[in-house]
């Protein structure tokens, strides 16, 4: 029988507690808004503000943009780097990196001061924002595509499609993206939790979204934003829990394609 | 004409270096050619030449008079079976032996027939519906196979099929391999390591050295009838020794102070050159009474029992040889340090010299 292991289980508690008192008491305070007794009026109040759903829309489309954009990028080029250029790699990997090295905010001046004055005005348009999550999210979209990659043989698959015949179109759309489902949701929800939290982009880029509008209500009023806090831990949570239930049962999957 | 010719194909990959040169081969439809030979000698890359992965830096391969010399793999209608098996994970057995019908845009009818026919060729019917991390490695490799077969491909390439499986599975499942291509009529080339598979189950064997082809020809030849001295050292045991030589006219030669003789008399030698020469293991066994042919005295160094088959390593002089004799719990074996006279026919001695038999 395994030893109880004290020092493990105190360290675990440690970290527990960290992680959770602090969010028990944002949601502990949201909940005072009457004075006296616990109530859910600081949600109401949130959730009854048009504005709110305006913003939240707005993040959700940019997110659902960026998603579509990501995926068409870092896919492909994750997937032909593998089967036909793996010396690159490296770069590649440096490349999406750089979101870590140079701030948000560099970049978004940097776009600005790019595309902010003629030939190419495109401050007044949403392809900047985008293009921004877009880059932003590139060290945890192709990380987890690349994982995903790592984890089949991509060259025999490709090459045993191909031998059937098969185009590109349906070797990335019935072979390598479903062998890629989990990679794919673990870097499609942690790019949807970034562009929905994002703050720099939006702002700076004067466009509508969820981060500004927190930051807003946040200078304005005290218990609404810990009551926004509160919902966007739990739309993080929740992301995490369907990424979990929808890529569950594939393990043994990627196991047989990484058979070599 | 032959149904497929690769003819003069060589390539190389960004250097000067050649991975295959000068290939050149027929075959015949529904012949099945094995590519034998060790690693990095250029077998998986005429193999991939012929399947279109590899573009060829020289040469054309014509297939059933049509050059597909720079057709992409798509087009060429060639079925291959991987050495991973390559089976698509997120599909079932029939999803994956179907697959090349459904990018054809077959009838659904269609490909279910074909794939329950291919299924009950390779003994799982009963199958169709597992996913590949349900199958043990020799199932996968008969789905696989199966799926290669589904679109009566003009060409089945099959590269290394069987490493990845263990002894017993390799065995049953060639000859599975094989009966299934016959059964077929299918044109096949077989890359392998392997010589027993290849020489068990090709038509003919192509062995290759360093990027070229060192002999051509069916097993026996290839075994019996090695013209260099490569394919007498990679197929099967030999014992090469340097020998003089004595009378060319008469094939006579001295082996480390012992006279032995050749079938044939030697052409391109003359008197006191040095030559190699070649035994087969199984081609010697101990004097009986009232044989002939060459005698040799030896000193037994080892025995060893390889199941049905004993080698026994003898000494002559500084040369050391190794024989074979049928294992029977009958067999009367010297000891070892015994001196033992040892017999093997004219027809046994292959004399090699650096470009093929004398």
């Amino acid at each position: 029988m395994r030893k109880f292991n004290v020092w493990a289980w105190f360290i675990f508690l440690v970290g527990v507690l960290y992680f959770f008192i602090p969010l028990f008491s944002v949601f502990e305070f949201s909940m005072r808004m009457l004075k006296g007794r616990y109530t859910f009026e600081a949600y109401r109040v949130a959730f009854s503000d048009p504005a709110f759903y305006e913003h939240f829309g707005f993040s959700l489309l940019w997110a659902a943009i960026t998603l579509v954009v990501s995926l068409l990028l870092v896919v492909p080029t994750a997937y032909w780097v593998h089967w036909r250029l793996p010396k690159i790699r490296p770069a590649v990997e440096f490349v999406t990196l750089m979101p870590f090295v140079v701030p948000a905010v560099v970049l978004v001046f940097g776009l600005i001061r790019l595309y902010g004055s003629p030939p190419l005005t495109l401050t007044t348009t949403p392809i900047l924002l985008i293009a921004g999550y877009v880059v932003l999210s590139l060290p945890y979209m192709y990380r987890a595509v690349d994982t995903g990659l790592r984890a089949i043989d991509v060259r025999t698959l490709t090459e045993a499609a191909l031998s059937m015949g098969a185009g590109w179109g349906t070797i990335l759309g019935r072979v390598i993206f479903p062998n890629l489902r989990t990679a794919i949701l673990s870097g499609v929800f942690l790019t949807f939790a970034i562009v929905m939290g994002e703050f720099t982009f939006a702002s700076l880029l004067v466009w509508p979204a969820f981060g500004p509008y927190m930051e807003e209500i946040g200078a304005m009023r005290a218990y609404t934003p810990q009551a926004l806090s509160v919902v966007s831990f739990l739309l993080t949570w929740a992301s995490i829990g369907l990424l979990q239930w929808v890529g569950r049962g594939t393990a043994a999957e990627s196991q047989v394609a990484g058979a070599r | 004409m032959a149904y497929l010719t690769i003819n003069g194909v060589g390539k190389t990959f960004g250097s000067q270096h050649w991975a295959v040169r000068d290939f050149n081969l027929e075959i015949e439809r529904g012949e099945l050619v094995s590519f034998l030979g060790p690693s990095g000698c250029g077998k998986t890359t005429t193999l991939r030449m012929v399947a279109g992965f590899e573009t060829p830096t020289t040469g054309t391969i014509v297939v059933d008079g049509e050059d597909i010399t720079n057709q992409p793999p798509n087009q060429r209608n060639v079925g291959m079976v991987f050495q991973s098996y390559a089976l698509f994970p997120n599909m079932t057995v029939a999803d994956n032996v179907g697959f090349g019908m459904m990018v054809a845009h077959k009838p659904k009818d269609e490909i279910q027939k074909r794939v329950s026919e291919l299924l009950d060729i390779i003994h799982m019917a009963g199958f169709g519906n597992r996913f590949p991390h349900q199958l043990s490695g020799g199932q996968q490799q008969r789905v696989a196979l199966a799926r290669a077969l589904a679109l009566s491909p003009r060409v089945l390439l099959l590269d290394e099929p069987l490493s990845a499986l263990d002894a017993k599975i390799r065995v049953s499942l060639r000859a599975e391999i094989r009966s299934i291509q016959q059964q077929l009529g299918i044109t096949a080339i077989y890359v392998t390591h392997d010589q027993e598979e290849a020489l068990s189950l090709s038509d003919r064997v192509v062995v290759m050295n360093a990027g070229r082809m060192e002999q051509v020809g069916a097993p026996f030849e290839i075994y019996n009838f090695p013209t260099t001295e490569f394919v007498a050292q990679f197929v099967g045991t030999l014992n090469t020794v340097s020998a003089d030589v004595v009378d060319p006219k008469e094939g006579i030669l001295r082996l480390e102070g012992q006279q032995i003789q050749t079938l044939e008399s030697l052409d391109g030698v003359k008197a006191n050159d040095k030559v190699l020469t070649a035994i087969r293991p199984e081609r010697i066994s101990f004097l009986a009474d009232g044989e002939k042919a060459n005698l040799m005295e030896g000193v037994i160094q080892s025995i060893t029992f390889l199941g049905s088959i004993v080698r026994i390593q003898f000494q002559v002089g500084n040369a050391e040889f190794h024989m074979d004799t049928f294992n029977n719990p009958q067999l009367d074996l010297p000891k070892i340090g015994d001196k033992v006279q040892v017999t093997f026919s004219r027809r046994a001695v292959l004399v090699l010299t650096s470009g093929g038999t004398a």
